[in-house]
């Protein structure tokens, strides 16, 4: 599975790609995106079969590149991984086209189960 | 662990040797004891006890490293402020990456803090947006690392309300300024 993960934290994207890890996606299949322009950028570059999308970071907010993503009819999943767990926010990323959501903080198990519901959705 | 936070009946604090008053919100202290438990609880195994509640009246700080996080919305602003010493903070955030403290490298220190007040300001505006049916929006985190370092720009008359906690032995306090209108 073709992961990019989109996240202003380094840490972050560490902790999310050693998790990824343990769901048996390979290293070599992990792009990192720095923020959302960048993320922006590499999604329109290649082929995922998921995109990991936070909500704040500079330049643009991950609901917008979600929303700019679905405009431009790219239909690969994408699941929300962010602090922003109102229900509101929820029902917005959904509305923009995010097909998951996973608050921050998370379990192992909770990341695994998420990640598990979306190689099913592929 | 659930910790809570009961008020005095008048739901008023004065800080001793202060000449002013402060507010401590019960519900503002429930919130934020409970995401910092959270937190770290969750996302690097750490158990974390509320140790103390002071109410600042201005901000002290309390360890050479603090993440610094604004929350805004329609009917609130204000600020939040982790602050830790040094090698509290290496623990932490190495736990956070599992790694071992001496591998982690500063770059991933400050981040990681940075990510810290992130998740912990994230899950107690949740809370807090969850109980009045108000959103509110956070800023991307800001780092000030050094001794004695000073803090300017919190929203005025609207009481800093300090946290300390204890874990592995050693504290860390939360500061919080907010105020709804």
């Amino acid at each position: 599975m073709k992961v990019l993960i989109v996240d202003d934290s380094a840490v972050m994207r560490k902790v999310i790609i050693r998790e990824l890890l343990k769901c048996g996606v390979e290293t070599a299949d992990i792009t990192e995106a720095v923020d959302g322009l960048d993320g922006l950028d590499a999604a329109n570059k290649a082929d995922y079969d998921l995109i990991l999308m936070d909500w704040n970071m500079p330049g643009m907010l991950g609901i917008d590149v979600v929303i700019k993503l679905r405009e431009s009819g790219m239909k690969t999943p994408i699941m929300m991984v962010t602090t922003e767990g109102e229900k509101t926010n929820v029902v917005k990323a959904v509305q923009a086209g995010a097909n998951n959501y996973l608050v921050k903080p998370f379990t192992p198990e909770d990341f695994a189960t998420k990640i598990a519901q979306m190689a099913v959705h592929n | 662990m659930m910790m809570s936070f009961t008020p005095a009946p008048s739901n008023t604090v004065t800080a001793e040797g202060a000449q002013q008053t402060a507010h401590i919100d019960a519900h503002l202290v429930n919130n934020f004891m409970d995401a910092v438990v959270n937190v770290l609880g969750t996302m690097s195994g750490t158990q974390v006890a509320l140790k103390e509640l002071l109410p600042a009246l201005d901000y002290k700080p309390q360890g050479d490293v603090s993440s610094i996080i604004g929350i805004s919305g329609e009917h609130g602003e204000g600020m939040v402020a982790l602050a830790f010493y040094e090698p509290l903070a290496k623990k932490l955030v190495s736990r956070l990456l599992g790694l071992q403290a001496e591998e982690l490298s500063q770059e991933d220190l400050m981040d990681g803090i940075g990510e810290l007040v992130n998740m912990v300001s994230g899950k107690a505006k949740t809370g807090l947006s969850e109980a009045s049916g108000m959103l509110y929006r956070l800023s991307l985190p800001s780092i000030i690392k050094g001794a004695d370092h000073q803090i300017a720009g919190r929203p005025k008359n609207c009481p800093f309300m300090c946290m300390v906690f204890e874990a592995e032995g050693e504290t860390f306090t939360l500061q919080v300024s907010f105020r709804q209108f």
